[in-house]
């Protein structure tokens, strides 16, 4: 049996949805509302203690970390092989996806929950604030949502990532200027791991990601948009994503590829 | 293959230990991080992010020493070292991840404080040519970390010492019944431990006597010593 827990088809929460809808794996989907907090709440935690999502249960073993759990669904399930032959290009794509987890995805990260979680939560109670915050169990974590429950992320930290996301962008511009693919020739994790968090943005970053600034990611783009794998996952959000991806292909101009 | 690496830098330390376990002698070129070698322009034309190991094979250059790790096992499928099913090798890629998330970061912290590190002004000059981020980070170890972030980092080594007990539990190594790359990566900075006073808990203590008794440990042992230079950029958001 093979179960994820989590959220939208968005980031880290997307990539097991990704992963297994490109190599035809049926599964389980468990929504957790990130929104509403669910992954504090006991339930969720008696699945992964950390209150991160995803989490993936197979048969009884638990994966958290989603990077490593997508090696995982490549290797353990049929389907067409999502990393390359080549020990070479195997590292360039784990390279990519370590850069992706460790510095673009977490910049990405916290500048858009800067733009959208931080103002909902002005003007709500202090204590009760305290409280949500009290039922986190990772203390990096807390610190992130403490800073944006009471807006205390400094802005020179979110002009960093501005900067960090901005130098992604350009350095995977360059990749598929020479590249068809992240990782060379196919079609691999790496794709995924940054589809994750960069299908939006045409819409989120129009200014550097579009036809002129940035021709060879939007080619790439729209190569992802158009698979059958990853527009299934995308369908499968509950909230805004689903929209969100749904835009951008309209913008692409990719809407009908795979419909 | 030519491996750049330095005495003292636990991330070099796991390559070598992978390349004694294959049983195969690169070419050595050893850096001297005491006096920032790793920072001189002659070695960041190599090297833009100014840290080590780098492995040159043909004709590429590979860095970020978990991807080299896996390079070497599929490139030297002999003895097999990413572990035997797809359970144990996700359960060794998860600690080469963690090691860089939590265990280096914090771990360079700590010992910079407990080592009372600081750089001479001639290396000081140095950093104008480092990437901004590790120029950032540098720049804020010669001011000194302030107590916060010198409790997270404590909390977090302290934390990274559970976690590898639970794991241990039932094991001898990381991933279960045989040694891995998760416990090549993870071991040459948890060795450090103990000498910077920062306490393991007993599963760990005898984990890392297993390790050490492992003769490609034994070949390395007298450079896993702790030295008072930065590691991997600790996360910035969560
Ligand atoms: N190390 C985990 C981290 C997962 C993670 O950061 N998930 C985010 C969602 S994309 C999360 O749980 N955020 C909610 C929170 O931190 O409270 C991985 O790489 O999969
Ligand atoms: N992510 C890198 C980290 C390498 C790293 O942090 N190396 C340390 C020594 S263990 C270093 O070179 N520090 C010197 C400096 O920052 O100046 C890897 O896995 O290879």
């Amino acid at each position: 049996m093979l179960e994820v827990h989590t959220w939208e088809p968005n980031a880290n929460s997307g990539k097991p949805l990704f992963c297994l809808h490109e190599k035809g794996v049926p599964f389980t989907y468990r929504y957790v509302d990130m929104g509403a907090h669910e992954h504090h709440a006991p339930a969720f935690l008696a699945v992964n203690p950390d209150g991160t999502i995803p989490a993936i249960v197979h048969d009884g073993f638990t994966m958290t970390e989603s990077t490593p759990a997508m090696e995982y669904i490549d290797e353990a399930f049929a389907g067409p092989a999502l990393r390359p032959k080549d020990p070479f290009r195997r590292w360039q794509m784990r390279v990519l996806m370590r850069f992706m987890d460790n510095v673009v995805a977490p910049s990405l990260a916290m500048i858009a929950s800067n733009r959208l979680a931080a103002p909902r939560f002005a003007g709500e109670d202090p204590d009760e604030l305290r409280r949500k915050l009290d039922r986190i169990p990772l203390p990096e974590r807390r610190s992130t949502w403490e800073k944006l429950m009471f807006q205390a992320t400094p802005p020179d930290d979110i002009a960093e990532s501005e900067r960090r996301v901005s130098d992604a962008i350009r350095r995977f511009d360059g990749i598929l200027s020479r590249e068809e693919w992240l990782a060379g020739e196919s079609f691999s994790l790496a794709d995924i791991c940054v589809f994750a968090t960069f299908y939006g943005l045409p819409l989120a970053r129009e200014d550097e990601v579009n036809d002129a600034a940035s021709p060879h990611l939007m080619r790439w783009l729209r190569a992802c948009h158009a698979r059958p794998g990853l527009q299934a996952a995308l369908k499968m959000g509950k909230g805004f994503v689903t929209q969100r991806a749904a835009d951008v292909r309209q913008k692409l101009g990719v809407a009908e590829a795979a419909a | 293959m030519l491996l750049h690496y330095a005495p003292g830098s636990a991330h070099s330390a796991a390559v070598r230990i992978v390349f004694a376990e294959k049983g195969i002698e690169p070419e050595l070129r050893k850096l001297d991080m005491v006096h920032f070698e790793q920072h001189s322009s002659a070695y960041l034309a190599i090297n833009c992010h100014g840290t080590v190991p780098l492995l040159e094979a043909e004709g590429r250059k590979l860095f970020e020493s978990f991807a080299i790790l896996e390079y070497l096992d599929e490139t030297y499928p002999e003895p097999p070292l990413i572990g035997g099913d797809p359970r144990q090798r996700y359960i060794a890629r998860k600690w080469g991840k963690y090691v860089e998330t939590h265990i280096a970061p914090n771990l360079a912290i700590a010992r910079w404080a407990a080592l009372h590190g600081r750089m001479p002004a001639e290396a000081q000059a140095g950093l104008a040519n480092l990437l901004p981020e590790r120029c950032a980070l540098w720049l804020r170890a010669i001011d000194g970390f302030d107590r916060e972030q010198l409790a997270a980092s404590t909390h977090a080594i302290l934390a990274a010492g559970q976690r590898l007990a639970g794991d241990l539990a039932n094991n001898p190594w990381l991933a279960g019944d045989a040694f891995t790359l998760g416990d090549a990566a993870v071991y040459p900075h948890v060795a450090q431990f103990e000498t910077l006073g920062l306490p393991v808990p007993a599963a760990v203590a005898e984990w890392l006597r297993r390790v050490a008794a492992r003769p490609s440990v034994q070949a390395i042992r007298e450079d896993l010593f702790p030295v008072a230079v930065m590691g991997p950029e600790p996360g910035r958001w969560g």
